[in-house]
C-alpha cells in the first residue's frame, strides 16, 4: 500500500518491463545478487546477509560494480 | 586498499549522488539518507528512485550495536511510499538507543513525516516541504463497508505513530490531513519549514550544522549517564 504525493500512475510506470536477470554471488562469506554487466563484471543489485555490519561495507552497496577474474 | 576505498567513494558518487560521511570509522557519526520512493513489498519501475527497506534497517541494526558509531543523522529528501516499510523504518529508528537527529531536506512527504518525527530530535530547513494527506487504495478496490475500515485502520497507525513521536494534536494532525483547498487536486497540507515547526510536527528549522550540534548534544549527554554499554 503506497502512500506518496506521486500519482500512482507515475510510480508505477513500467511495471510490467521484467528486472534485469541477476545471478548470486558469495563474496567473503556474503551472498550478493548481482547483475551481470560483462563476463568479469557486475552490479550489485541486493545483499543478502544476517551480519548487519556487512550493510555498511561500501564495496556490498547495491549499485557497486564488481570485477573478478 | 586506498585504491579500492577511493574508487568504492567515487562509485557511491556516481551510483547514487551521494558521499560517504564516513570513511574507515574516523567520524563518529552515520548519515542515513531517505530519498525518493520508499520501497516496499513491490520492486519499483526502474524509473522511481528508491529507498529499499530491506537494506536500511540491517543498516540500522549495524548502527545500533557498533560501538564505534556515536549517533545516527537520517536526511531526508523523500515522495513517500509504502506505508508498512516507511513504518518499519521509523520504529526501527525510534528504538534505537543510540542518539539520532533527522533533517528534512526538500521533501518529507507522505510516510516520510513518521520517519522523520521517529528520531530524537527532527529538524527541517527553511524550504522543505512536509506534505500530510490522506491514505487512498488503488487499483482494484472491493467495495464493502470492511474496505474503508481497513483503510481508516492504515491511516490510524500512521496518524498514532505521528503523534506519539511528535508534540502535534492529533485533532490537527487529523484537520491538515482533510484539509481542503491548501492542494490543487486533493485534500491535505503542505507545511514548509517554519510551519512544521509551529504545528509541534517538527522540533526546529535547522541545516547540517544544526543536525549536527544537536548530535554532539545528544551523544554528550549519553555519555554523560554512564555512556553507551
Amino acid at each position: 500500500m503506497l502512500y506518496t504525493i506521486i500519482p500512482i500512475e507515475d510510480v508505477l510506470e513500467g511495471l510490467d518491463e521484467s528486472p534485469p536477470p541477476t545471478v548470486d554471488v558469495a563474496v567473503h562469506g556474503v551472498l550478493l545478487q548481482v547483475e551481470p554487466l560483462t563476463h568479469f563484471s557486475g552490479r550489485v543489485q541486493r545483499l543478502i546477509s544476517s551480519d548487519p555490519q556487512a550493510y555498511l561495507n561500501p564495496q556490498y552497496q547495491p549499485g557497486t560494480i564488481l570485477h573478478w577474474t | 586498499m586506498e585504491a579500492n576505498a577511493q574508487e568504492a567513494a567515487v562509485q557511491a558518487v556516481k551510483q547514487f549522488g551521494q558521499s560517504n560521511l564516513v570513511e574507515d570509522g574516523y567520524s563518529p557519526y552515520h548519515c542515513l539518507t531517505i530519498i525518493g520512493q520508499i520501497e516496499g513489498h513491490m520492486i519499483l519501475p526502474p524509473r522511481n528512485k528508491t529507498t529499499k527497506y530491506e537494506h536500511v534497517i540491517p543498516q540500522l541494526v549495524a548502527v545500533e550495536q557498533n560501538p564505534k558509531i556515536k549517533g545516527l543523522l537520517i536526511v531526508l529528501n523523500t515522495v513517500g511510499g509504502d506505508i508498512e516499510a516507511g513504518l518499519a523504518i521509523a520504529e526501527m529508528i525510534k528504538s534505537m538507543k543510540t542518539p539520532t537527529v533527522s533533517l528534512v531536506l526538500g521533501g518529507g512527504h507522505s510516510i516520510g513525516a513518521p520517519i522523520a518525527v521517529a528520531a530524537d530530535y527532527s529538524y527541517i530547513a527553511e524550504t522543505a516541504t512536509i506534505t500530510i494527506h490522506p491514505i487512498r487504495l488503488t487499483g482494484l478496490v472491493i467495495g464493502v463497508p470492511q474496505t474503508y475500515e481497513y483503510l481508516d485502520k492504515m491511516q490510524e497507525r500512521v496518524i498514532q505513530f505521528i503523534v506519539q513521536n511528535s508534540r502535534i494534536e492529533v485533532e490537527t494532525l487529523r484537520e491538515m490531513m482533510f484539509r481542503t483547498g491548501e492542494l490543487v487536486r486533493d485534500v491535505g497540507t503542505v507545511l514548509v519549514g517554519e510551519e512544521a515547526v509551529r504545528v509541534g510536527l517538527i522540533d526546529g528549522v535547522g541545516g547540517v550544522s544544526e543536525a549536527i550540534d544537536r548530535l554532539h548534544q545528544l551523544v554528550a549527554a549519553r555519555e554523560g549517564q554512564g555512556g553507551r554499554k
